[in-house]
């Protein structure tokens, strides 16, 4: 039997008290290319309750998949509403980069925003394009978290790319959304050796094969095939350090306890499960989980593990 | 064995043995797999030995009988071919053996092994597993599934492991039109999907499956012990529907 505490503890109460989740990587609203059974508002709001998330750091289905005007309008009335529970991540559209810098412009006078996601398998645009720069260069400016959703093999958005605007952008911290699926040696490698890139577990835990799909990817091109993904967080931890990964769902999409499962039932130790579940992320996350009291101009990240004397 | 929060795990997708490709942890025997079933909460497994899925089923079906002899904890499955090349014996004699090595379940992998899930393909086999209601472990897309079940509609089929984009608006027509489709819960990941399906069809018709090591363990055996569900729902996916459906398939 796994003796870990904390699996103990979820298994039967569903939640920890001394380790909680926050949640880097999640949405909001109903999506199009398939049915969300918790993407009503107060439904995300019960599973929150239920699995012990501290926190969820969204970006509204909206301002992804088609109207970024109206989506992150969408995300800022939550963010506003339910600051204790959820934090937000602006979204940017690079197709659209006049609205793109008057959002810019704006961000440090909202609350609630940890920083930007950029979503470049769906918008088409490869991450390292100058249609990016001036969203990078604004996140660098500020040290502000930046999600990118990675896939192997992705013309758009693999890992290597990831990696180039990484060590272009130092002060920007990049999460790599779903770990750059597939290509899993390189990402984790890229996270081991760049201090501002971390591994993003959101939906990693499943062998992805989008030729058992009737309607195969939404993404452009299919993605790098992972047949079999047990003993994944082993690795991450093993190679890049558990100060290194943090906790994603992608909620509404996925379960919080399925992702928690395959952190509390991996083989590593509970002080690296308190890193991944929660730790990495109050450090990322700084004064932002102080609520909305804080000024944006006092919205400063904390001290980078790396920078700690 | 009880397991820590109460609730027995019967587990209808997982393997043993070795693989060609990299796989960050795997159980490389079947004392491995026990082992891992232990750190991961699962009681029983109904389990398929990877030489079915990747070396050929006539060497895998002989491997998995011998390597989970004496573990009562684990219960073999054969994999399945098509008829027309001979690479498995007669129907007849394929269910003497079954019987005597105590298989109940067959699997099939059409991807891997490359044939057409159709009536042109399986119609001289699959009358007599409908009406034997002998489950059916697939692992195909679902307009495949469907192409099957249009033909034999009352086939006893579990499916599942079908990657992570949820599936429901290919997968609840299917429910509601064949009785004997049952999935397996390794690959259903989407929030609240479980609660959503028992609300809507019944919990008869989920089983569970960790889907190891396709997928990480611990992950959908957490999911179900902390799904929204009755206690009666959960103790039927978790255990009752997978020992259902095994004891009500007719060997000869």
């Amino acid at each position: 039997m796994n003796p870990s505490p904390i699996a103990r503890e979820y298994l039967e109460h569903g939640s920890s008290a001394t380790c909680p989740i926050i949640d880097m990587h999640g949405h909001l609203g109903p999506f199009y290319g398939c049915y969300l059974p918790s993407s009503p508002l107060e439904r995300m709001r019960h599973r929150l309750r239920r699995c012990g998330v501290r926190r969820i750091i969204c970006s509204h289905h909206s301002a992804l998949a088609c109207d970024a005007q109206r989506g992150n309008a969408l995300m800022q009335e939550v963010v506003h509403d339910y600051p204790d529970e959820f934090l937000g991540y602006w979204v940017v559209n690079p197709n659209d980069p006049d609205t793109t810098a008057r959002d810019l412009r704006g961000f440090e006078q909202r609350t609630g925003f940890v920083g930007l996601k950029f979503w470049p398998d769906y918008h088409l645009v490869p991450v390292n394009s100058p249609k990016y720069a001036p969203a990078l260069e604004f996140a660098d400016a500020l040290g502000l978290l930046v999600l990118v959703h990675t896939f192997g093999e992705s013309p758009f958005d693999a890992p290597a790319l990831l990696a180039e605007v990484g060590e272009r952008y130092p002060r920007a911290r990049f999460l790599m959304g779903h770990s750059g699926y597939g290509e899993w040696e390189l990402s984790v490698a890229i996270a081991r050796d760049l201090p501002n890139v971390y591994l993003d577990l959101t939906s990693v835990f499943q062998a992805l094969d989008f030729a058992q799909m009737p309607g195969g990817s939404l993404m452009p091109r299919a993605p790098a095939l992972s047949p079999h993904v047990n003993g994944l967080v082993e690795y991450m931890v093993e190679t890049a350090g558990s100060h290194k990964v943090v906790f994603g769902s992608d909620l509404p999409w996925y379960s919080q306890h399925y992702h928690a499962g395959a952190v509390l039932f991996a083989h590593i130790t509970d002080e690296a499960r308190h890193d991944i579940l929660h730790r990495n992320a109050e450090r990322l996350l700084g004064t932002h989980l102080q609520g909305p009291a804080v000024s944006p101009a006092d919205r400063q990240p904390a001290i980078r593990r790396e920078e700690q004397p | 064995m009880a397991s820590a929060n109460g609730w027995k795990f019967f587990d209808c997708n997982c393997a043993f043995g070795p693989y060609r490709t990299r796989v960050f942890r795997f159980a490389r025997t079947a004392d491995e797999l026990i082992a891992e079933m232990d750190f991961g909460n699962i009681e029983r497994s109904l389990v398929y030995h990877t030489a079915m899925r990747f070396d050929h089923p006539a060497v895998g079906n002989e491997r998995v009988v011998l390597e989970t002899s004496g573990r009562p904890r684990l219960l073999p499955t054969w994999a399945l071919l098509p008829s027309q090349t001979g690479e498995q014996p007669a129907l007849d004699t394929l269910l003497g053996a079954m019987r005597r090595q105590g298989v109940r379940a067959l699997r099939l992998f059409p991807d891997e092994h490359r044939y057409f899930l159709d009536d042109l393909t399986w119609g001289d086999q699959m009358a007599v597993f409908m009406e034997r209601r002998i489950p059916l472990f697939i692992r195909a897309s679902l307009d495949k599934i469907a192409g099957l079940l249009r033909s034999f509609p009352d086939l006893v089929v579990v499916t599942g492991s079908q990657g992570a984009n949820p599936l429901d608006r290919y997968a609840w027509p299917l429910i509601e039109k064949y009785p004997g489709l049952v999935f397996e819960t390794s690959g259903y990941l989407v929030d609240g999907g479980i609660e959503e399906f028992c609300k809507r069809y019944s919990a008869s018709r989920l089983v569970f499956g960790s889907g190891f090591p396709d997928n990480a363990n611990g992950a959908a055996m957490l999911t179900l012990a902390r799904a929204e569900i009755s206690d009666a729902d959960r103790q039927a996916i978790a255990w009752d529907n997978l020992n259902r459906l095994l004891e009500e398939a007719s060997l000869p």
